[in-house]
């Protein structure tokens, strides 16, 4: 479907969900805010970004309404509904146990 | 669930507002197309870099928006609204043929809706009360009578030993009560229920106004005159006024205090009836049908329906398997009563689908033969669209050779078949709700309101609409996977093609053979239900039904004793008698042919040899007094008719009917002979007299036993009055009022009509209903056969135009031609008249065995059917063969 990025398969959904669970936001703002928070070592590609939207949406994850921007423009904004905040918590839960292990794993001191 | 909830909306939006998804789409990646060239802008770049940046940083616009479409998935859904409007496009290339197939299916799925309704309303619909699967009916069994009802003293050890059950109740249909809101007006007559007080709560079903009966309104006998309204009933004698609660109303003449009205949705457990109100079973005397029982004592006047709730964790089986031990109980405590009777447990429906429901006998008919009408409809309509997908051959060959998937294809013509049928099941929903309609215009000629059940409702909608779904796939799959699976080459060549092979011949062949057969089927069925019902009238009924006038009277409406009904009747044809006009004058309970059921009687016969294991014979009986012979024209062909003499006080007299006299003493005279009433242990009745065999219940049925008692000496409170004339009988509604008048001002005369008009609804009418809806089943598979036929040769002809012309040119004449084209037509038909005529001999069996009660073949029905059949198909097969032989040899050489 898309090009491999950096990011570990499967948490491009974990963040988008952890960012508009935070605040609804556009498009933009929302590749602007994936940038700054995670500095450089997260690369997401834009173009990834609008497919994977759409797939939380059409999960009923995140539903879209078009409002105005502080610009005065219209854009399409993004909030999580009910079921997004259970399955943001599923993955959480999902990543950090992930992460333990991989971390755990990765410690292991070379005897 | 909730994923729905938050997606639904969203897919509805991508199917129905595809171009604003589309438009937001685009808009939303502009703007952050245009964001990412602001910021490049920002960062220096020049307006072309920043834009070019952009567009790599989205990698490829139109790439991601497709992939955002694939996402909605509804990609299906889409596709097929394109195949839809695809199909109707090139469906409107051929109006005519369309119209037809629509018009096909149309008239299968209406023919199968009108009975389909009807089987619905008498099997299938549910009771209407709560969790209506654990309603179970319980019913008392002996070797005579396999559904029995239960007394009232079984009844109460039932409810109180029965441990299957949540709850069990009785009820007691009272089919003629005075009912008057005011103590001061004329009684009418109403239909209403006696129940057990615990009936509207094991049924779980609320009042809507007012409560229920409590369980200790229906201990002592007659002593809470409560009354439960039924909805209708309350709208129209009340107009629905809540005030009604309370109210004092009077049942043949007693106060009853209105305690409740039943809710809208409980119209009552009948089929044909519904009930107008509800009163307590211990309130029973004041109904009682037959003076001479004692209701709430005798253990074998049975005469309750007995329903019970099945507890959640009981089976069906456990709760038989205790009705058996509590029977068993019943035979060791009770053997006078109870001796070889057994107790069965049974769901709705095992009741209405038992061997003797002529209900359920006439609907398994109906719907046989419907479905072979829409059996010839859908064969029929495959046949045609095989053609269709035939001579689109090209089409589809251009599109197989484009690289269109061959399950895609399948699809998009089913999708084709589909769009038939539905419209067809559309048009069927219009001729079955006609069918129905005419149903219910059938009106039965009686005071009590009879409902008539069969409607179009959700259940016969959904039923029409999957079948004609079925239908789609029956008609649109076999030519859907024939004609994709072609040889490409030759299907670009030609605008026809016919494969190598006769295996896609032969499925014509078999459609119109089995169109043909199902047809004949159906016709010859359609005759002979008309010839049986026809010779049956025939026969003759054996009484005079003309100028006849008829009143019905019940003096128990107005609260006369025995001494003095029986004193009303005597007046009452003293008085005729010496009126101008009047011919004579009978009484009898029951005037035959007409809707009531007789009163059986079980007797038996002196020296007689008893069946080992039978207690006594059962026949159907009638009550009359000495008029009814003469006024009837029933002969008397030995002995006496009754007489005054025959008096309460005098020995017991019967008259028995020839066919009865025969049956028990067939080489001797019947008349002195002995029979005893009600079993072994009644009373002994001498036969005085052999009355001519009539129709009783049916104009159609076979001889029977038939016994007349005295009225003297039988009771019955409810008679009906026949009185004859030599004019019009209807001239004699006056002075027949006048003498009652003259006799009770306050008597109500119920049911005021001709005899005629009684014999022509019960006995006309109603077969008159069945032989159209069949005979309308004959001409419609007709019609289907010939326009099949006429498809396959008219087929025939155009794809071999090119071969007739070169046979005509190297000298072939006309009749060559016909004959080619023709024969193998004719051979089908006679192929399907053979197996036609075997159907034919099936449903007539069937037909003999269910409703006349006749044997052997009814040789004249085939003499007119089958010629008919062989005319029409030859017709029908004959008009295309015609156009062939004008086939200008030159013009189809040329031909493609």
């Amino acid at each position: 479907m898309s090009k491999p990025n950096d990011l570990v398969q499967g948490t491009l959904d974990l963040l988008l969900l952890k960012i508009l669970a935070l605040e609804p936001l556009h498009g933009w703002a929302i590749s602007l805010r994936l940038r700054s928070i995670s500095g450089d070592v997260l690369q997401v590609s834009e173009g990834s970004l609008y497919p994977a939207l759409h797939k939380l949406e059409q999960e009923g994850w995140i539903q879209a309404e078009w409002k105005q921007t502080e610009n005065n423009r219209r854009a399409k904004f993004y909030s999580v509904t009910r079921l997004g905040r259970k399955q943001l918590e599923t993955e959480t839960a999902n990543w950090q146990r992930l992460s333990t292990a991989i971390t755990n794993v990765v410690q292991i001191s070379e005897a | 669930m909730e994923h729905w909830w938050y997606t639904l909306p969203l897919r509805l939006k991508s199917i129905l507002l595809r171009r604003r998804m589309e438009r937001e789409l685009e808009e939303e990646l502009q703007f952050h197309l245009e964001h990412k060239i602001e910021e490049g802008i920002a960062e220096g770049l020049s307006p072309a870099e920043a834009r070019y940046r952009a567009l790599r940083a989205m990698d490829g616009l139109e790439q991601r928006k497709e992939e955002m479409r694939d996402l909605r998935q509804v990609q299906w859904l889409t596709d097929f609204l394109d195949d839809v409007r695809y199909a109707m496009r090139s469906l409107r290339r051929t109006p005519g043929l369309t119209a037809f197939v629509v018009m096909t299916i149309a008239l299968g799925i209406g023919m199968t809706a009108t009975p389909f309704s009807m089987l619905d309303a008498l099997v299938f619909r549910p009771y209407p009360v709560a969790s209506p699967g654990e309603i179970m009916t319980l019913m008392s069994s002996s070797r005579d009578n396999r559904y029995d009802a239960f007394s009232y003293r079984e009844y109460m050890d039932l409810k109180a030993h029965a441990e299957s059950y949540s709850g069990v109740a009785a009820s007691l249909p009272l089919s003629a009560v005075g009912f008057s809101a005011k103590a001061d007006t004329t009684p009418v007559v109403r239909g209403g229920m006696l129940v057990s007080g615990n009936y509207f709560r094991v049924l779980g079903v609320e009042p809507q106004l007012g409560r229920g009966f409590r369980d200790d309104e229906d201990t002592v006998p007659g002593r809470d005159a409560v009354v439960v309204l039924a909805p209708g009933f309350w709208k129209r004698e009340f107009a629905s006024d809540p005030s009604v609660v309370g109210r004092v109303v009077r049942l043949n003449g007693a106060e009853f205090t209105v305690i409740g009205v039943a809710p809208e949705s409980f119209p009552g457990m009948l089929i044909f009836s519904r009930p107008e109100f509800y009163v307590p079973l211990a309130m029973a005397k004041l109904f009682s049908t037959d003076p001479r029982k004692s209701f709430f004592v005798d253990r074998d006047d049975r005469e309750l329906l007995v329903r019970a709730r099945l507890k959640r964790e009981v089976t069906q089986a456990q709760a038989q398997h205790e009705m058996d031990l509590l029977a068993r109980g019943f035979e060791r405590e009770y053997p006078k009563f109870n001796r070889d009777r057994g107790a069965v447990v049974r769901t709705q429906f095992e009741l209405r689908t038992r061997e003797d429901d002529v209900n359920w006998k006439f609907s398994v008919i109906f719907t046989m033969l419907a479905l072979g009408v829409l059996l010839v409809a859908c064969t029929n309509a495959a046949g045609l669209m095989l053609s269709r997908a035939r001579t689109r051959t090209r089409e589809i060959a251009v599109r197989l050779a484009m690289g269109a998937g061959r399950f895609r294809l399948i699809r998009l013509l089913l999708t084709e078949s589909l769009v038939i049928a539905i419209l067809g099941g559309l048009g069927g929903i219009g001729v079955g709700y006609a069918g129905i309609e005419l149903l219910q215009r059938f009106e039965i000629p009686a005071d009590l309101p009879v409902t008539v059940p069969f409607r179009m409702d959700l259940r016969v909608l959904t039923a029409s609409l999957a079948l004609s779904v079925l239908c789609a796939l029956f008609c649109g799959l076999a030519p859907a996977l024939q004609s994709t699976r072609m040889d490409l080459a030759a299907g670009l060549k030609t605008a026809d093609v016919d494969m190598p092979g006769r295996r896609r011949l032969w499925g014509r062949n078999a459609l119109v053979v089995s169109q043909v057969a199902m047809s004949l089927m159906l016709l010859a069925a359609s005759f002979l239900m008309v010839r049986g019902f026809r010779s049956s009238l025939g026969e003759g009924i054996g009484f005079a039904k003309d100028h006849l006038l008829m009143v019905k009277f019940d003096p128990r409406l107005i609260q006369y004793s025995e001494a003095q009904t029986q004193q009303f009747y005597r007046l009452l044809t003293e008085r005729l008698r010496g009126t101008a006009a009047v011919r004579s004058t009978g009484l009898t309970q029951n005037p035959p042919l007409g809707l009531d059921s007789f009163e059986q009687l079980a007797f038996v016969p002196d020296g007689f040899e008893m069946p080992r294991d039978r207690e006594s014979f059962q026949t159907k009986m009638d009550t009359v007094n000495a008029g009814y012979f003469p006024t009837m024209g029933i002969g008397i062909t030995r002995g006496r008719g009754f007489a005054e003499s025959d008096s309460a006080e005098a020995p017991r007299v019967a008259i028995v009917n020839e066919h009865f006299a025969r049956h028990y003493w067939p080489n001797e005279d019947a008349v002195g002979k002995h029979f005893r009433m009600d079993g072994r242990t009644g009373p002994a009745v001498r036969i005085v007299g052999i009355a001519q065999t009539v129709k009783y219940g049916e104009t159609f049925e076979k001889a029977m036993d038939f016994v007349y008692l005295p009225m003297a000496q039988h009771a019955a409170p409810r008679m009906v009055l026949m009185v004859k004339t030599s004019g019009d009988p209807m001239q004699l509604v006056q002075p027949v009022k006048d003498v009652v008048r003259g006799l009770d001002p306050n008597m109500p005369m119920i049911e005021t009509r001709t005899y005629e008009d009684l014999y022509r609804y019960a006995s006309v009418d109603g077969p008159q209903v069945a032989i159209n809806l069949v005979g309308t089943f004959g001409a419609v598979g007709l019609l289907l056969a010939m326009a099949g036929l006429y498809g396959l040769v008219a087929y025939n002809v155009a794809r071999r135009t090119r071969e007739i012309g070169i046979r005509m040119a190297i000298g072939a004449n006309q009749m060559d031609v016909l004959r080619l084209m023709m024969g193998k037509g004719l051979v089908l038909v006679g192929i399907g008249t053979v197996i036609g005529l075997g159907l034919g001999f099936a449903v007539e069996r069937l037909l003999n065995s269910m409703l006349f009660n006749a044997g052997g073949v009814d040789v004249l029905a085939y003499l007119v059917v089958v010629p008919v059949m062989l005319l029409v198909t030859t017709f029908a097969a004959y008009v295309p063969a015609r156009s062939a032989t004008r086939i200008a040899p030159t013009r189809a050489l040329r031909y493609e």
